[in-house]
């Protein structure tokens, strides 16, 4: 057996990625764009294709497309038009589907992604729009089609062969998903299917310039499949390259398409493709030309939301969160939702930012619901972090503050606090006068350091004193009386 | 070009999912090679320079509907003149379980 | 009144000289007496025309306002929806095929108050000169019952020839409404590509496809035009702008008029023909119009362009037929590709798989360049050629087809069928307006027509040329023998 040396190869992955548009109606068909509902009750005479019937577009489906290609720095064509590309099945309604082939309306731009505490900029081939097909239910004596999803629109989102690492492909996917998700573009629900990644996958040694055949991966449909699924597609592939070393390279990997199985975690052939299909691409004469001006595509770029990327520039740059803190809540729009509306009441951005993404995300991740559904309001958790950065409280006691406040959806940590007298930190003078008495007692040693200049010692003691009420002393009180007595 | 044979009828039958008799395929054949024949003057036309005529209204572009649900087709009026459904959907013979394009 | 026009018997009708009921009892009657002979009828909707009669009837009774075809009985090719009733196209595949929802040109006709009387024979999905294409029937010329119509539309054109009722309904691809119109010597006309709704047509070819009327005057030509002439939005190829007032348009008389004649690319026309053509000249001489030359010496190329792409689209616009859906599916399918093969054998008829066939070939992979992209290109070319000839004269004459109705089953050549189109199909390629008018009769007493085309949106311009003709000769006033009684 070979000794396989992983090290030696770079992968080489892009992925195309299609996305359902969030749009009221379908693309070319005024049927209703909506999932889960009985089959073939969201269809009009367009979108199953019946004799005599004629696409018309959708306007909102080209804007979402304009506000992605502006929201990744891409080219929006001028002009751009749809293609009739023709295949037999029997989810398509027409046998051809309408989409963008060489006039596609976005072309180039970039995906920004953090990949392992960096960030990495990935290039865009190009995005257009086309219609989805139908649905086919498999039984054992027959398949029953549903056309609801037929006429979806499609912004199918190509990237450039960039990606070198499933951790980066699975960056770059994510980053997508936030762009989406940030404008409102899509549901981007990968069970569902309005958010659908395919890899084209390949290897080459280290050394080489050119790529070598690549494969296909359909249908990962969550984050950790992905990875999994580019791992070992990537080990199968080297394990192959490597135990045969004598044969012509291209007779090695063969044109495919796979699908990951997530029992024997590995990927498994669904299809060799023999010849490339022919779709016999050509201008769809039903419709006309997108011509868009740049007034147009101005007006839309004005009312672009803040993205993904540009959001954490400014919590690591303006507000100096630990990247990968921003990362996570970038990925996260609810949570990041959340985190804007906290900020309001409390400018310490980075506690704010670990309450919210540690402590409580820890406390409510059972109940698989996010802190607006348990019911926690976002200035409660503001309020709970002033109180610390005040002094009212001490971190410890904050714990149990945190806890009480995921029993009690919706209750303020002021009155949690007013209410428990375990909670009031001890702000009787002469208690923690005794306190800080006993430890000044207990450390000469401390004191004469703090007296040399050693402002270490403070803290010291201030930690002694802390330690022997266990977190009760209001941490300003006592901070205020040590300083007094070491005068 | 205008070499048009057997083979080439052969793919294109199952391109476009066409059957017929071996009578039919050859009338097919012989019909078809001699159009193909008739339309290869086309080399004749000098066209440098000049941009296929795609859309042949030129001025009308931009022609979009508003994002609104309008009119839908009732399900049982769909599968009316459907040749076989069941459960509310289109049945077809059973697939092997393959994902398209 | 079989020998009114439409203008006539909507007159008749709103004077109170005559019911809704009558017309429609005298039209069912005629068609059941005489159509047997000539088999232009596919469906007859009998009871559903007498329905909407007698809804007119108590519509006029009660004094509400009448629409402009209030009382006149028209034909509609069965490749146009109308609502709940059955459209074949003259296909086996959609013999059961029930239409779910209106053609726009159907509802502004029945808005209208026109009284639908059913649905006419047609080559199988328009593809055909002949009607010989038909999957169920031949529909015979009146004028002789040994020839064809033409078609595609010759069930349309046959019912007006033989005075079934007034106007019809055709689509023209590549002169399926002009040239059965000069077959049997009535008024046929083509759109502007985009001037009238596709909504609820079956698509043959999307950028050649047009609905248009038949008739026995321009005038009925006109009255129909203007109902239907409007922007659909349904449609993204249809044109939005205002309708003219085409009856306000027609005169006898031309003023400042050019026509241009490509002399040159009509020298191969036979002596027959080429006589008939030259008396149609004088005549447009007569009215004062000047005759110029002009150079569509492209023209003899448009045949083959038009073979590239009108089966090009059609070999996609047909794929939708695969018995997954709708229509027949083979009941011998035991998995999906048989489903597919053999509904598309049994549904499909050889002319039709022919052209599938070859628009296939035409976009395939190697080929798609030099068919395909080739044939755009040239038609980029006609359409300048075009544009140029316009700068010199006000409308293009020519004639509509190079001979007279043949005997059913003359032409059994795919290819020699094709070549008759070779005046019509250039107005499909460019997308302009085009008539064809009734000129007179061949050596054999059959019946010619002219052709005259205009600029893109020049619909007006062409009718009241047209108008102006038909009133200096007459020609269309001439009703074929045999149907010249009455059904008693």
């Amino acid at each position: 057996m070979t000794d396989i040396q992983y090290d030696l190869w770079q992968p080489v992955i892009g992925l195309e990625v299609h996305v359902q548009l969030n749009t009221k109606s379908k693309l070319f068909s005024c049927a209703p764009n909506r999932f889960g509902d009985e089959p073939n009750t969201n269809i009009t005479d367009v979108c199953t294709g019946q004799p005599g019937t004629l696409p018309v577009l959708n306007k909102e489906a080209v804007r979402k497309a304009v506000q992605f290609g502006l929201a990744i720095k891409a080219d929006v064509a001028h002009f751009s038009k749809f293609d009739r590309k023709s295949y037999f099945y029997p989810d398509s309604p027409r046998n051809f589907q309408i989409t963008q082939f060489d006039q596609p309306i976005i072309l180039g731009g970039m995906i920004v992604a953090e990949v392992g505490g960096q960030m990495k900029t990935f290039p865009v081939n190009r995005a257009h729009l086309e219609d989805d097909a139908g649905m086919l239910k498999h039984f054992s004596t027959f398949a029953g089609v549903d056309y609801n999803r037929a006429g979806v629109p499609l912004l199918e989102v190509v990237s450039e062969p960039c990606m070198h690492t499933p951790k980066e492909a699975v960056a770059y996917a994510m980053a997508l998903k936030a762009i989406m998700e940030y404008l409102d573009a899509s549901d981007c629900n990968m069970e569902e299917g309005s958010l659908r990644f395919d890899a084209n996958i390949s290897v080459r040694l280290k050394s080489e310039k050119t790529l070598r055949n690549k494969i296909e991966i359909k249908n990962m449909n969550s984050f950790s499949n992905m990875e999994m699924a580019l791992e070992s597609e990537i080990r199968r592939q080297i394990r192959l390259y490597t135990q045969n070393p004598h044969e012509d390279i291209n007779n090695i990997i063969h044109k495919g398409t796979y699908r990951f199985d997530p029992e024997k975690k590995e990927t498994v052939l669904m299809r060799q493709k023999e010849d490339a299909e022919d779709y016999r691409y050509f201008p769809e004469p039903d419709l006309v030309p997108i011509v868009l001006t740049s007034a147009y595509i101005e007006e839309i770029r004005k009312d672009l939301p803040e993205l993904p990327h540009d959001r954490f520039k400014r919590y690591t740059e303006e507000l100096s969160l630990p990247a990968s803190a921003a990362a996570t809540l970038i990925n996260d729009r609810q949570m990041c939702l959340y985190f804007e509306r906290a900020l309001k009441t409390c400018s310490n951005a980075k506690n704010l930012c670990n309450w919210l993404v540690v402590e409580f995300t820890g406390r409510i991740k059972e109940s698989g619901k996010t802190l607006d559904q348990v019911g926690i309001k976002a200035e409660h958790v503001g309020n709970l972090v002033n109180m610390i950065d005040q002094g009212t409280i001490t971190g410890k006691i904050a714990k149990s503050v945190a806890d009480d406040m995921v029993a009690n959806p919706g209750k303020d940590c002021k009155d949690i606090v007013k209410e428990n007298p375990d909670y009031q930190p001890l702000q009787d003078t002469s208690s923690i006068e005794a306190l800080i008495d006993q430890v000044l007692s207990e450390n000469a040693q401390s004191i004469a350091d703090y007296k040399a200049g050693k402002t270490k010692a403070f803290a010291y003691l201030i930690g002694q004193v802390m330690k022997l009420c266990k977190g009760a002393a209001s941490p300003a009180m006592v901070n205020e009386i040590l300083t007094k007595k070491l005068q | 070009m205008s070499h048009f044979d057997e083979k080439d009828l052969l793919k294109l039958m199952k391109l476009s999912k066409i059957e017929c008799s071996q009578e039919e395929k050859d009338r097919f054949y012989t019909a078809l090679s001699r159009v193909v024949t008739y339309i290869d003057q086309l080399t004749e036309v000098d066209t440098e320079g000049v941009a296929p005529c795609n859309h042949i209204l030129e001025t009308i572009t931009n022609v979009m509907r508003d994002d609104e649900i309008g009119q839908t087709l009732s399900r049982d009026t769909f599968l009316s003149n459907a040749p076989s459904h069941v459960g509310g959907m289109v049945r077809v013979p059973p697939i092997i379980k393959t994902s398209n394009s | 009144m079989y020998k009114l026009s439409a203008t006539e018997l909507k007159e008749l009708f709103s004077k109170g000289e005559i019911s809704a009921k009558e017309i429609a009892q005298n039209t069912l009657k005629r068609i059941e007496k005489f159509d047997p002979e000539v088999g232009a009828f596919l469906h007859v909707h009998k009871d559903r025309m007498l329905q909407k009669a007698e809804s007119l009837d108590k519509k006029k009774q009660s004094g509400e306002k009448l629409g402009s075809l209030a009382g006149v009985p028209i034909a509609i090719k069965d490749n146009i929806h109308i609502n709940g009733t059955i459209t074949t196209c003259g296909s086996k595949f959609l013999s059961n095929y029930k239409a779910v929802f209106d053609s726009t040109v159907c509802r502004l006709l029945e808005e209208e108050d026109a009284l639908l009387i059913g649905k006419t024979n047609l080559d199988e999905f328009a593809m055909g000169s002949s009607t010989e294409n038909s999957a169920y029937q031949k529909t015979r010329n009146p004028w002789d019952l040994a020839c064809t119509p033409g078609g595609s539309s010759g069930g349309s054109s046959a019912a007006v020839a033989a005075r079934f009722c007034p106007i019809s309904f055709g689509s023209d691809t590549g002169g399926s409404i002009r040239q059965p119109a000069s077959f049997t010597g009535i008024v046929g006309f083509k759109p502007t590509y985009g001037r009238v709704s596709r909504y609820g047509l079956v698509a043959f070819a999307s950028s050649l496809d047009q609905i248009g009327p038949f008739s026995t005057t321009v005038t009925d030509t006109a009255l129909v035009m203007q109902v239907i002439s409007k922007g659909c939005d349904r449609d993204s190829t249809s044109i939005h702008a205002k309708t003219p007032d085409y009856l306000a348009a027609l005169s006898p008389s031309l003023k400042d008029f050019t026509i241009g004649v490509p002399w040159h690319f009509l020298e191969q026309l036979n002596e027959d023909a080429k006589q008939n053509f030259l008396a149609s000249v004088e005549v447009y001489k007569q009215l004062g119009a000047k005759i110029v030359d002009v150079d569509l010496d492209i023209l003899s190329h448009s045949i083959a362009v038009y073979y590239v792409l009108a089966t090009a689209e059609a070999s996609t616009n047909l794929a939708r037929f695969d018995g997954v859906r709708y229509g027949v599916r083979s009941p011998k399918a035991t998995n999906l590709e048989e489903l597919y093969d053999l509904s598309r054998q049994d549904g499909f008829g050889a002319e039709v798989k022919n052209r599938i066939l070859l628009g296939t070939y035409v976009l395939s992979s190697g080929f798609k360049d030099a068919y395909y992209k080739k044939a755009q290109q040239v038609r980029a070319l006609m359409i300048q050629k075009f544009k140029d000839a316009f700068l010199k004269c006000n409308l293009v004459m020519l004639p509509t087809a190079p001979f007279p109705a043949f005997k059913l089953g003359a032409i059994q050549d795919p290819l020699q069928m094709y070549l008759q189109d070779v005046y019509t199909i250039a107005a499909n390629l460019v997308g302009a307006p085009a008539i064809s008018i009734p000129s007179g009769f061949s050596s054999n007493n059959m019946p010619l027509g002219l052709q005259l085309i205009g600029p893109q949106m020049h619909d007006k311009e062409v009718l009241s040329a047209a108008y102006a003709y038909e009133q200096a000769t007459g020609y269309g006033k001439k009703i074929p023998a045999h149907f010249d009684k009455e059904a008693l």
